[in-house]
């Protein structure tokens, strides 16, 4: 009786050290993954998530350094736990990857540590992380031709790569077999050391408490963050609300596009994003799976609510997602999908645009659309092989909302500011290019009382001749939009100027192959949306602006209606 | 005129905070003298002067202030007006000259967002604003070739504007200029000429490392901060000499080192983290005679609380930023926290019960202060858990009013929670402890040290009172609290050297890099530490100058530093070189590729050149036996926490422990500064120095040398 009474007594503060304590190991192993890994992607980028979950895969925290791929790993940790059933012991390592069994994007591969305590299963530790490889046609995984998966990756459905503590020799060479470079192996390597710094806290924190304080209080703190996120949409009125985004270009059909709709049914404290109307699921790679389309549904949601509601799987709870099998944001196997972390912009803005008349002081306008390039050649300074990824090109402005101006120059929302530039002059020594100007855009945010982030102009010459450029992206057809009288920003562009005088743009999905030496690279990544009428706007910070030169003068007469000289 | 070959009497370390200005004085031969005044932050010198004055009157036979400063050796400085300058964004106007197409770097800070999901989180403001940043044509290649002449029109062009702007400071920072320092020097002669009143930093002559970001924001920040030190240092410089000051002054640096005003002057960005650069040196001192090399050291003040780890020296960073601006020279690695004693507790949404990062700061203060302060804070719950006398806090000057502390607890805490008053202060205090426990987790665990090595040396005037629990979680059997616990940083400040860093990139590769220019690199910098050192009056014997690489496997983003004995690379040993790299690596990231054999990269290379300064020896007590029975001055209700209860336990009045006396646990010291909680789980005794050490019960293997006399 007395033993019942204590598991079942929650002690408040007892929970507050729980969810600290999940949070601290879940940074602990991120901060870990950042000092191991090799590739710039995991090390520099920081594309990749670390989590705790229980013996049954509900999410205790997540360190979601780049959110697109946070939502996936508790679906896949639950389907784990089913797969394995009682075949799951101390020392097992599992892989994971397969998207057509939760997982969100070929590249992202999981690694999953089941922690046990006193010779139960009680909690996992997990690692998803984006590989520099994963096999497939093309490198790096993005395949503007694939039609089916596998032509863009090897599939890893769960798979034991240590067993009881041991080492799988033949199952890991098998997966490394299929996969291009010597680094995919150091940093999946560093993942599973991160997963056992998370078993290590776990295992003491449950030594140290014992299971049963561990559940009633994991249970408690769902049920505190299910309350928050139900208090976070009972302050959305209750109704049905629709909006649409558009993706355009699948990759094979010039002209083509492509629309995703959602209808969102707020009742009382739960809410339910519907996606049963969106448009069907493309021949190309341009299609999502489950679970990057419900990350990137959960990570836009969040963007308008209390950011301090703890990430577990209380917070889900109140949220439904339907998303129908063959639309263009859930497609059927065996199809190519490895575009599909990049539908999230188009998903969010027909979010934003169902819910602003609703929470029209919450919402923010329209953020820049990603549109990334990757370069690859030999280095004729050293004569050796580079790829860069552009990063500093590819980050515009994020929308404005009521009362505070857009983000400048943060990159797309599924990143939301994690991604960072690379350093000029590191970027001068990895490559042969040299940067000509990265700089702020005048006039490239949405105009507003509250205006949108700027976006930036990149121009660089390329140093190596048989270069060989990637396109991956959007934004190119439609600009980010504003909201209750904020104006629109501009559009994204890439731009080869060849030294021979010819100009080429290429497709946002492209593979172009012999850029000489000498040509000079443009791109164009455009602001935010902006917020409220322009001529409403403080006049001292249009002028300070006009100062700045992020405002011309022109823009400030013609659209903020501004007649000063300045201050 | 006091005579010039009388060895002056007293050393004085000086800490100019937020709210305390901090004084440690040391005298041969005698205890130090620890004292504290409010600060005047609209002119801190004015702070200064005053305590010094009240400082030579309390002493134990009292002097004037002239008499006193006359036989004044050194005095040491740490002031945070650079620090503060730029928190409020009051710095000098500055205007940038950097290379066309890339003035927006400054504040683009790379395009991060620190917290990905608040939209109200908004960018911070740059030390520059952009119609002040103006980019020149002239460009240099990676390797430091010019591909484009600089254009002096546009330098020109830039001056008449910052002319006309009354800008009274200059930054400038070309691309790739840490290759080649040519068009920066014209650049600045140019400025020299035209602009004679401003102050001028060159990216190169401050920070001559790759990575233009880091290189940008260093040497504007430096720039912003310039006249304001400046100005500072004059002003203290009169008053002190108006006052009879006729010793050395030297200023505080981030990197735990010292240096003259001179260098502070040119050089303001190295004060800019220097506030708290004292206590980890300190700390090392207070371990050293418990045979530690390495420790933890924490102090936790009103509003934060900072931990640093010291392994044989205080362990230094590259990097670190302020107010979310890099500042990228080296500086010791302290990480800090918002919790202190006025952290606010709160209950979110979910009915979390939350401490910090608001803090009640000094006004209102904590309820329990009784000037208007509402909300519970960590102090408030001190004094519910019998932590806190009210009568003596701060040695009685401040009464705390023990019914308003617990009326913000049951407000705001323990009806919300539906719990007594005592039940949601010991919630408070266990939350704040888990959250400072996060603070040592940071600087240890994961920078890849495991803290149960390390004892903890504990400091500021709370954090004895919380190190138990954060041993406790983090399983640490040795507790530190120094005699000068509550000035810590201060008496820090007296044991540090002269210490000047220096930088070059150097890109190549080992096994055979071009030797030569290595070799002459490292010449140049240690001919530069010579000559600062030279005009800091080091004698030759006195010099010392170390070597350090960073190094990394050929495509790695990040670089490792490690220690390189300078005859390696005058012998060309690269195979004894290659070695303290793989093990660097593997100590630090638990792995080498030295079996694949990656190629390893030197990207840069440093030089410090440390001053050493003489110290006075610390003033050893007599051993005095195990019983503590005529310190204790009574005892009162506090909780417990290993078994949640409050009990009656002893009190003792640290002023009168003496060296061997021991206190079984659960009990309490206090001091005028500071009070300690020695929880169930240990027991205490006094060292020879008069540091307080707790030790799990039955680690008396510990603290041996406090046992028993010295031999």
């Amino acid at each position: 009786m007395s033993a019942n009474r204590k598991q079942k007594a929650v002690d408040p503060i007892l929970m507050s050290v729980f969810a600290r304590t999940f949070r601290s190991i879940t940074d602990e192993m991120s901060a870990s993954v950042v000092k191991t890994t090799r590739s710039p992607i995991l090390c520099e980028a920081k594309d990749f998530v670390t989590g705790l979950y229980d013996a049954h895969g509900n999410m205790l925290e997540q360190t979601e350094n780049l959110p697109i791929l946070a939502f996936s790993l508790g679906p896949v940790c639950k389907y784990i736990v089913k797969y394995f059933g009682d075949d799951i012991h101390d020392g097992d390592v599992i892989f994971h990857n397969d998207v057509f069994s939760y997982g969100n994007q070929n590249n992202d591969v999981a690694v999953y540590k089941p922690i046990f305590h006193d010779g139960a299963l009680a909690a996992w530790a997990a690692v998803k992380g984006h590989q520099a490889d994963i096999g497939g046609a093309v490198p790096g995984g993005y395949n503007p031709n694939a039609k089916e998966v596998w032509q863009e990756a090897l599939r890893i459905p769960p798979v034991k790569v240590y067993d009881n503590g041991k080492l799988r020799r033949d199952v890991w060479d098998l997966i490394f077999a299929n996969i291009r470079f010597d680094i995919v192996q150091h940093d999946l390597k560093a993942q599973i050391g991160a997963c056992t710094i998370g078993d290590r806290r776990v295992r003491a924190l449950l030594q140290k408490y014992g299971r049963g304080a561990f559940e009633t209080h994991k249970t408690a703190l769902f049920d505190a963050t299910e309350k928050m996120m139900q208090a976070e949409i009972a302050r959305i009125p209750n109704g049905t609300y629709s909006g649409e985004g558009t993706v355009y270009f699948d990759g094979h059909h010039q002209g083509s596009k492509f629309t995703i709709r959602v209808t969102i049914t707020v009742d009382d404290a739960r809410v339910k994003f519907d996606y049963s109307r969106t448009d069907a699921q493309t021949d190309g790679f341009v299609n999502g799976t489950y679970t990057s389309s419900a990350s990137a549904t959960l990570l836009t949601f969040l963007q308008f609510i209390n950011p301090d509601i703890p990430h577990n799987e209380g917070m889900v709870r109140p949220i439904d997602i339907v998303i129908p099998e063959g639309t263009i944001l859930n497609a059927r196997y065996p199809k190519a999908t490895t575009f599909g972390n990049h539908l999230c912009p188009p998903n969010a803005d027909a979010i934003i645009r169902a819910l602003a008349p609703v929470i029209p002081d919450r919402v923010t306008a329209g953020w820049n659309n990603l549109l990334c390039s990757l370069t690859t050649g030999v280095d004729p300074g050293t004569n050796e092989k580079y790829v860069d990824i552009g990063f500093m090109g590819l980050k515009g402005g994020s929308g404005a909302m009521r009362g505070v101006d857009g983000y400048d120059h943060i990159g797309m929302i599924d990143a939301s500011g994690g991604v960072l530039d690379q350093d000029y002059e590191m970027f001068e020594l990895q490559t042969p290019h040299r940067l000509i100007q990265h700089e702020y855009i005048c006039d490239s945010g949405g105009a507003g009382t509250w205006r949108g982030g700027l976006g930036v102009e990149t121009r660089f010459t390329i140093g190596s001749d048989a270069t060989q450029l990637v396109t991956f992206g959007d934004g190119d057809f439609e600009p980010a939009f504003g909201l209750f009288g904020g104006h629109d920003s501009m559009l994204n562009s890439i731009e080869l100027n060849y030294p021979d005088g010819t100009k080429m743009v290429p497709r946002n999905k492209d593979l172009i192959l012999g850029v000489p030496k000498g040509t000079l690279y443009r791109q164009v990544a455009g602001g935010g949306g902006g917020y409220g009428d322009p001529r409403q706007r403080d006049r001292s910070k249009v002028a300070e602006e006009v100062r700045n030169g992020v405002i011309s003068p022109q823009a400030a007469r013609d659209i903020y209606g501004f007649d000063g000289e300045g201050t | 005129m006091a005579s010039a070959s009388t060895a002056r009497r007293f050393k004085v370390g000086i800490d100019v905070g937020g709210t305390f200005t901090d004084f440690f004085v040391r005298e041969a031969a005698r205890a130090p003298v620890i004292h504290k005044v409010l600060s005047t932050p609209a002119d801190p010198s004015t702070g200064v002067l005053a305590g010094l004055r009240e400082l030579a009157g309390a002493l134990e036979k009292p002097l004037d202030l002239a008499t006193f400063l006359a036989d004044t050796e050194v005095i040491v400085h740490g002031t945070t007006v650079t620090t503060n300058a730029t928190l409020t964004r009051r710095g000098a106007k500055t205007g940038l000259i950097t290379t066309a197409g890339v003035r927006d770097a400054l504040e683009m800070r790379r395009g991060i967002r620190e917290e990905r999901y608040n939209n109200r989180y908004t960018n911070v403001a740059p030390v520059v604003p952009r119609y002040l940043r103006v980019g020149v044509k002239g460009r240099l290649d990676r390797h430091g070739q010019t591909v484009e002449p600089l254009k002096l029109d546009d330098v020109r062009e830039a001056i008449a504007l910052f002319k006309k702007e009354d800008v009274r400071a200059v930054a400038i920072c070309f691309m790739n200029a840490f290759a080649n320092p040519a068009h920066e020097a014209e650049a600045a002669a140019l400025v020299r000429k035209e602009l004679p009143g401003a102050f001028l930093t060159t990216s190169t002559d401050l920070l001559p490392a790759i990575r233009f970001y880091d290189r940008v924001s260093t040497t504007a920040l430096n720039a912003y901060v310039g006249p304001i030190l400046d100005h500072y240092l004059a002003q203290l410089q009169k008053r002190l000499r108006e006052a009879g000051f006729a010793g050395a002054l030297l200023i505080m640096q981030s990197n735990g080192g010292v240096m003259t005003p001179e260098v502070a002057r040119k050089s303001p960005a190295l004060t800019l983290l220097s506030g708290p650069a004292g206590g980890p040196i300190a700390g090392l001192a207070a371990a050293k005679p418990h045979g530690k090399e390495c420790c933890i050291v924490v102090d936790m003040g009103g509003t934060s609380f900072e931990a640093a780890l010291v392994e044989k020296t205080p362990v230094v960073i590259k990097e670190g930023e302020i107010d979310r601006l890099r500042c990228a020279l080296p500086m010791l690695g302290i990480h800090t926290i918002g919790a202190g004693g006025g952290s606010i507790g709160w209950i979110d949404q979910g009915g979390l019960l939350r401490m910090g990062p608001h803090s009640a700061g000094a006004t209102p203060g904590p309820a329990c202060y009784g000037q208007g302060g509402e909300l519970p804070t960590t102090t408030d719950a001190n004094l519910v858990l019998g932590y806190l006398s009210p009568d003596f806090f701060s040695g009685g000057r401040i009464k705390l009013a023990a019914k308003a502390a617990r009326e913000a607890i049951a407000a705001k805490i323990a009806k919300p929670l539906g719990m007594s008053v005592e039940q949601a202060a010991a919630g408070m205090y266990r939350v704040a402890c888990t959250n400072m426990a996060q603070g040592v987790r940071a600087v240890t665990i994961e920078r890849g040290s495991d803290p149960r090595e390390f004892p903890l040396v504990v400091a500021g005037g709370a954090g004895p009172l919380h190190s138990c629990v954060i041993c406790n979680d983090l399983d640490i059997a040795l507790q530190i609290v120094p005699r000068e616990s509550s000035v810590l940083c201060a008496s820090g400040m007296l044991m540090g050297d002269l210490r000047h860093d220096f930088v070059r990139t150097f890109v190549d590769r080992l096994p055979d890099p071009r030797w030569g220019k290595l070799n002459a690199l490292i010449a140049e910098m240690i001919g530069s530490g010579d000559r600062t050192l030279g005009s800091e009056n080091i004698a030759p014997g006195k010099r010392r100058h170390a070597v350090t690489l960073d190094c990394r496997y050929l495509k790695q983003y990040h670089e490792v530093s490690f220690a390189v004995p300078l005859a390696a690379i005058e012998k060309r040993d690269a195979k004894a070189i290659l070695r303290l790299f793989h093990d660097e690596h593997n100590r630090l990231f638990g792995y080498a590729l030295e079996q694949e054999g990656t190629p390893v990269e030197i990207v840069n290379v440093r030089v410090q050149s440390i001053g050493v300064t003489d110290k006075h020896e610390a003033l050893g007590q007599k051993f005095a036996g195990a019983d503590a029975a005529a310190a204790r001055k009574g005892g009162r209700s506090a909780y417990v926490f290993e078994n949640e209860k409050f009990a009656t336990i002893p009190v003792f009045d640290g002023h009168r422990l003496q060296h061997g006396n021991r206190i079984a646990g659960p009990a309490l010291v206090e001091t005028v500064t500071t009070t300690a909680f020695i929880s169930a789980s240990y027991d205490a005794v006094i060292d020879k120095f008069g540091s307080l050490l707790m030790y799990r019960k039955g680690r008396e293997d510990l603290v041996r040398n406090a046992l028993e006399p010295a031999s």
